[in-house]
């Protein structure tokens, strides 16, 4: 007795590479029955059925031993690779677009990219922050002058969040000056998130 | 219950919210977020890859295509599913395409392994074993590229069927039908070793 209720239509276009078995149940339905675990009372006694199955269990021992000869993601050792793929990045960077440094007498420029990877380094030097996301942007009005949106994840023990965005924006606020001499109007700190209490690395996850 | 398997490695396992972050960092330009990004799913893809094309030296190149395509795409990655979700799909059509253009000639190679004499030598249980998984390899090799994708998602990489249907872009039940006949040409090849 059985109260699962197949649709009447499985396999709704008839699958020539079906078959029907002699007690009348389509191959398909009766392997997909094994594989979710749901064979009814019909399956476990009927000698078809039965047999049928036993052919997808012989399959599936040699199934897994294929899949175990496979496993070995964990001894891959990935440096080559990284190593070839980022000989091609580095020949195709995205540096961003050109900030003003100093005066505009000056004509000094730095690229968004590097200026951003600087200020993420400050923020980080935070403890327990991490940054995402940090756009520099040139103000329209005030020529040489530009804005910064920076996304961190705080870290999850951080006693107040004003508090924590008051310490990124000075050490940004510090870096964009002494290291770089961008004139900076406002630095926007968005906490998008917050970082992994498991990692207990202080200073930012890259090496 | 023998067939209700749980993934054992899904592509985000082990990551982290971290992924995410760095993903847009890449997407900015920084590219040694990008290296952490690949250095973490390199093996993994690897892996993927040589279960779907059977030769690591091919898989390795297809991953590689498959991380600079990304580094190409990044700016326009905006987050719809995680990094390793988008890079197991990037990797699974390149590996689909590599197969697509070897499939006759493997086909025939493959045939006439199967009937090759030395498979029949099968002194005891154990070489038995040994020689039913080399078969299962070779029969591999005559299943319709499609086909065998989704079959290596499956029983390979353990993926659940809709997972796989959004990797190779096709419904479910078609994503059934093709493991379905997959397994049908499988069972006769490991029959006719018998």
């Amino acid at each position: 007795m059985t109260t699962r209720i197949h649709p009447p239509d499985t396999p709704p276009p008839h699958d020539p590479d079906d078959e029907c078995l002699p007690c009348g149940r389509l191959l398909s339905r009766v392997w997909s029955d094994w594989e979710e675990g749901a064979a009814d009372s019909h399956a476990a006694a009927c000698p078809d059925c039965t047999a049928a199955v036993a052919e997808l269990e012989r399959l599936e021992t040699a199934v897994r031993g294929l899949r175990d000869d496979t496993e070995d993601a964990s001894g891959y050792d990935p440096a080559p690779l990284t190593e070839r793929v980022m000989d091609v990045v580095r020949l195709e960077l995205r540096p961003g677009h050109p900030l003003p440094l100093g005066t505009p007498e000056e004509d000094m420029w730095v690229m968004e990219y590097a200026a951003a990877r600087v200020l993420r380094a400050a923020a980080e030097r935070v403890p327990g922050v991490r940054s995402g996301s940090c756009r520099i942007t040139p103000e329209r009005d005030m020529p040489g002058r530009v804005t910064v949106s920076l996304h961190i994840l705080a870290p999850i023990t951080a006693p107040s969040l004003p508090a924590l965005a008051d310490e990124v924006r000075r050490s940004v606020g510090e870096s964009a000056d002494r290291r770089l001499g961008l004139e900076i109007t406002g630095i926007d700190v968005h906490v998008i998130g917050f970082a992994d209490a498991s990692d207990d690395s202080e200073k930012g996850f890259l090496p | 219950m023998p067939g209700n398997r749980t993934p054992t490695w899904a592509p985000d396992a082990g990551t982290g919210p971290d992924d995410a972050l760095l993903a847009v960092r890449a997407g900015e330009g920084d590219e040694e977020a990008f290296a952490v990004l690949v250095r973490r799913h390199a093996p993994a893809l690897v892996r993927l890859a040589t279960r779907l094309v059977q030769d690591r030296t091919e898989a390795e190149d297809a991953v590689q295509e498959a991380f600079i395509s990304a580094w190409r795409k990044l700016p326009e990655f905006r987050g719809q599913s995680s990094f390793g979700t988008w890079l197991y799909r990037i990797v699974t059509n390149r590996c689909l395409n590599i197969l697509r253009t070897r499939k006759p000639q493997s086909q025939l190679e493959a045939a006439s392994r199967i009937s090759a004499p030395e498979h029949s030598v099968a002194p005891d249980r154990i070489t038995e074993g040994r020689a039913a998984i080399e078969e299962l390899h070779h029969a591999l090799a005559g299943l319709s590229a499609e086909q065998r994708a989704c079959w290596v998602l499956r029983e390979l990489d353990e993926q659940p069927y809709a997972f796989i249907a959004e990797t190779v872009g096709i419904s479910e039940q078609a994503v059934r039908a093709r493991v379905f006949r997959a397994r049908r040409q499988l069972t006769d090849a490991l029959g006719a070793w018998r």
